[in-house]
């Protein structure tokens, strides 16, 4: 194994592993530059156990500074389970770099690609300040789930009202508030720009 | 098994709605309820309260700051309407919650970026002061209230739920996100467990792949449904070797992918075991006397739950217009 030697502390790296230990979404006590490829996350990871994902693996490219593993298929495998995250010794969590690994592969185009199926997901934020299963599959759930599933989407309202519960959506002004809070921070900017990514396939 | 220290709330809550469990499993929310009033927990339900972002930040559409401002947002209204104690009902929820709350008061450039956007943009009543909110002691899901209070359970019994084998799944995003935070064990979690015993009800505790997911992988059951199910299958093999009669689950996510794909799994591996799922909060309904229909919400499940009825002795009366 060819592990390239690193700078210890101060200045700022550029490489992979310190660019994820500075992203927004590394916990800040994220021990990835600790991992000694015990293999621990692999034994545990679901992923690891039906496809060629490897957490370990994973790891070690990050270490190896190995750019190439944003285009690669199998980091879309993680389910994002947490197990590698909650049994790691040395504090590090896959998962976590797993999430931050899609980001920046988002970034480009080969990302966008991957989520572009999940995007009525986002218009229902925008929108209704809710999250939906995606429409994009709702074809192969009716298969599964069958004609039961049909009716309940059709009757969820009457089916609310005689459980008693409230209205599930949001009250007009909050959905409001929600649609200038993603435009405020640049959500509604980047859903468009996946989905430019997309229209450009189709 | 060390007792976590976090505070345990009664009072201001906002119990935090789910689009899942709004959507697919509402019993869920009609049940929190009913074994809430019945134990006396003052609560609100409030129409301000966006989603957590939690199925987009998991499908990666959400980016870690546009679900933190999200959250920034619905914390604002929580504090506004004095009922800052969150309690959602999904796993995902409460952890995409406590690392909102952990982000915006440990990372002060990013609470200052989404401050900014906020005052820039007409907001300024959702600005975020850190420490607003307290990752640990105002983020409690459902079941650490249950857990909590497990030994005034038995006051309020009226039906007996004993002689079924009774399994348990815990919820990845409960146990294994914010692990230092988690009650009832990590590696052998047994929250949902100690519950039942509180009411007199043994389960069958551990089993081969208990604190393996689901198998929802959020957009492995969409997108890559073959590795989806061969996760669930595990699951479900196992479960059908322990003879499990009933499953509980702490999370809708998870409710959804065992109760909905219990079928297509079994017309392909030719099981032929009868396992409904319930949540915690509807076993606790079920136990309180609530209504299968009008409280608990069976008829909105996959799987039927009267034939579990019928075994425990269990009269219902009603109509179920969604199973034809």
């Amino acid at each position: 194994m060819q592990v390239k030697r690193r700078e210890m502390g101060g200045s700022k790296q550029d490489d992979l592993a310190h660019r994820i230990l500075r992203d927004i979404k590394a916990s800040s006590d994220l021990g990835l530059l600790r991992c000694v490829q015990c293999g621990m996350c692999a034994s545990t990871c679901p992923a690891a156990r039906h496809s060629d994902y490897d957490p370990r693996v994973v790891i070690k490219r990050v270490l190896d500074d190995d750019e190439t593993i944003l285009e690669d298929d199998d980091i879309w495998n993680c389910f994002y389970c947490y197990n590698c995250h909650s049994i790691c010794p040395v504090g590090n969590s896959v998962c976590e770099v797993n999430q931050i690994l899609r980001q920046m592969a988002i970034d480009k185009d080969t990302g966008k690609k991957q989520i572009e199926s999940f995007m009525s997901f986002a218009d229902s934020y925008i929108d209704e300040g809710l999250g939906i299963i995606p429409k994009e599959y709702h074809g192969q759930l009716h298969k599964d789930y069958g004609k039961h599933w049909g009716n309940l989407q059709e009757n969820l309202e009457e089916v609310r009202e005689s459980l008693e519960l409230e209205d599930m959506h949001l009250y007009p002004e909050a959905k409001d508030e929600v649609g200038k809070t993603l435009e405020a921070i640049g959500f509604k900017k980047k859903v468009e720009e996946i989905k430019k990514v997309r229209d450009n396939y189709e | 098994m060390n007792e976590v220290n976090k505070f345990i709330p009664t009072k201001d809550i906002t119990l935090f709605r789910s689009c899942l469990v709004s959507a697919e499993y509402p019993g869920t929310e009609a049940s929190t309820k009913y074994v809430f009033d019945k134990l006396g927990i003052e609560y609100v339900i409030d129409r301000n309260q966006s989603c957590c972002t939690g199925l987009g930040h998991y499908y990666d559409i959400f980016d870690e700051l546009s679900t933190t401002a999200l959250a920034a947002r619905n914390f604002a209204h929580a504090i506004k309407n004095d009922h800052k104690q969150y309690v959602p009902m999904c796993a995902t929820c409460y952890a995409i919650l406590k690392n909102a709350a952990l982000t915006l008061n440990t990372k002060d450039d990013v609470r200052e970026e989404i401050n900014e956007s906020f005052r820039e943009n007409g907001l300024e009543d959702l600005v975020y002061h850190k420490d607003d909110i307290d990752p640990v002691n105002n983020i409690t899901h459902v079941v650490d209230i249950l857990y909590a209070l497990r030994d005034q359970l038995p006051k309020y019994k009226k039906r007996d739920l004993s002689g079924i084998k009774i399994a348990t799944h815990h919820g990845c995003h409960y146990c294994k996100v914010h692990y230092n935070d988690t009650q009832g064990g990590v590696r052998d979690p047994e929250i949902v467990d100690q519950i039942c015993e509180a009411m007199g009800l043994e389960t069958i505790g551990w089993y081969d792949h208990k604190k393996l997911t689901c198998g929802c992988g959020f957009r492995q059951r969409y997108a890559n449904r073959e590795l989806s199910l061969e996760t669930s299958k595990d699951k479900l093999e196992s479960l059908y070797n322990e003879d499990a009669d009933l499953l509980l689950v702490i999370c809708p996510n998870c409710h959804l992918q065992f109760d909905r794909y219990e079928k297509v799994i079994q017309d392909e591996t030719k099981h032929e075991k009868y396992m409904p799922v319930l949540n915690i909060a509807q076993f606790v309904a079920l136990y309180m006397g609530a209504d299968p229909y009008k409280t608990i919400g069976i008829q909105t499940h996959t799987v039927n739950v009267e034939p579990l009825l019928d075994k425990l002795g269990i009269e219902y009366e009603g109509v179920d217009d969604l199973h034809e």
